[in-house]
């Protein structure tokens, strides 16, 4: 029998779902597998039933329940329960339905200043007040699906890798249990050179690295030795999949965060300027550090900065 | 953690007046500042009962998300103690808290806490009533600022 697969998705960019399209051609062969009974982005599937006709939302029993983003609204929080309550396993797909992902940088504000700014002070807005009918209300702020109902397993970065989706709907299809997340930190698979454990000065943000082109990797010198921002020390590693290679560092870029940080209790913003400043950085260099650090992680990391 | 608290009863009225009694945290180091507190013990020489050492073999080793941890999960300050420059166990290790302290203070305003929760001091081994008065400074600082607001 097909493995029954509902999908769900909250606050999100939909990055995610182009992954699992991205999987390729072996999804020709998971997908006759897998028997998809609910996924809005794809299918005309109601959840009050196809005309309207029910009073209560209902999202079909399904083996595998995927969400995609965080939870910014009440509806999104009621759909969470749901799916929790009809899937056998329920997956975190993406930073955003992990660790809040971009989204959650809205955390930095409460949702009344939000509010306030979106629908009443920009320039380009004709002040009309609030929205109030027939809209969900606003959470009162960006939730990771783990922070609201019971998650089993995560497949974070932004978007996921088509590798990592595979693998565990593979690992599902063949009843194994799904791969664990590496335990390692991003630098442990940069192939990127190390001289001096020291950076006296940072570059700006859109400033390139140095390298050769067409030079292999490991003769590039480490882009945080260059002056370069890189979350790569308090990233979980993974991203870059069999290749073994991180993602961003393949494209000479340094690594954003988007795997998410390396532990549920650790806070990527206390460890990056804790390393940084003891090797040397003045730590009032680092611009916006909270936002810069906890990027994809702000679910439950990112607060409102204290009124005094 | 039980809080700490005094009634004094007030000249004028009959209402009790409670003395906020903060919760420190003090990371001493073996070598210099844990030998300086250490001889104002020996000494008998007064201070607050408001600090909890804990020993840690140097300054250096002191990582901020310990200072950050402490004081989110209910202590009301944070007191670090090193030997002074130039005298550490371990050449230079009391210079990386110098420069961690200050990413801790600016970190403490993210979180929504006071930089003043926070002290970094260099105690010898000799100077046990200096240990002594940096506790009591830094207890009444604390008193001023009042509880945590994380305290649970």
């Amino acid at each position: 029998m097909a493995a029954r697969l509902a999908e769900e998705w909250f606050a999100i960019c939909g990055g995610c779902e182009v992954t699992i399209l991205d999987i390729g051609e072996p999804l020709i062969d998971v997908l006759k597998k897998v028997d998809i009974v609910h996924m809005p982005v794809i299918m005309d599937h109601k959840l009050f039933g196809q005309t309207g006709e029910n009073k209560e939302l209902e999202i079909p029993e399904a083996d595998v329940g995927l969400i995609s983003g965080g939870i910014r609204n009440e509806e999104h929080k009621k759909l969470a329960v749901e799916m929790r309550k009809k899937c056998k396993l329920l997956i975190s797909l993406g930073s955003c339905a992990c660790f809040g992902g971009i989204p959650a940088l809205n955390n930095l504000y409460s949702t009344e200043e939000i509010l306030q700014k979106v629908y009443r002070d920009s320039v380009s807005t004709e002040s009309n007040g609030l929205p109030r009918e027939e809209i969900p209300a606003l959470t009162d702020r960006v939730y990771a699906v783990h922070e609201v109902v019971k998650v089993d397993a995560y497949l974070p970065g932004c978007p996921t890798t088509p590798e990592m989706v595979a693998n565990a709907l593979v690992a599902i299809l063949e009843g194994k249990p799904l791969p664990p997340l590496a335990s390692k930190s991003v630098c442990d698979e940069c192939p990127t050179k190390r001289e001096k454990k020291a950076v006296s000065t940072l570059k700006r943000r859109f400033e390139a690295a140095e390298f050769k082109p067409g030079a292999p990797l490991s003769e590039m010198r480490c882009l945080m030795e260059q002056g370069i921002l890189c979350l790569g020390p308090a990233t979980r590693a993974g991203c870059g999949g069999s290749d073994g290679t991180p993602r961003c560092i393949r494209a000479y870029m340094p690594c954003e965060g988007c795997f998410g940080p390396l532990s549920e209790k650790a806070n990527p913003m206390v460890d990056m300027m804790g390393a940084l400043s003891s090797i040397g950085l003045d730590p009032k260099q680092i611009p916006d550090r909270a936002p810069t650090f906890n990027r994809f992680a702000g679910a439950g990391r990112l607060r409102p900065t204290p009124k005094r | 953690m039980e809080l700490n608290t005094v009634q004094e009863a007030s000249g004028a009225g009959a209402t009790a007046v409670e003395t906020f009694q903060p919760l420190i945290i003090a990371l001493c180091c073996n070598w210099c500042s844990y030998a300086g507190a250490d001889l104002a013990g020996v000494s008998r020489i007064q201070y607050p009962p408001n600090i909890r050492m804990v020993r840690v073999m140097c300054s250096g080793m002191v990582h901020p998300n310990l200072v950050i941890e402490a004081l989110t999960k209910g202590a009301d300050g944070v007191l670090m103690c090193g030997c002074h420059p130039g005298d550490c166990h371990y050449q230079e290790g009391n210079l990386k808290a110098e420069k961690r302290a200050e990413a801790i203070k600016l970190m403490l305003g993210d979180f929504g806490l006071e930089e003043e929760r926070f002290r970094l001091e260099w105690v010898s081994a000799a100077e046990g009533p200096r240990f002594a008065q940096v506790v009591r400074d830094f207890t009444e600082q604390v008193q001023k600022l009042g509880p945590s607001p994380y305290k649970p």
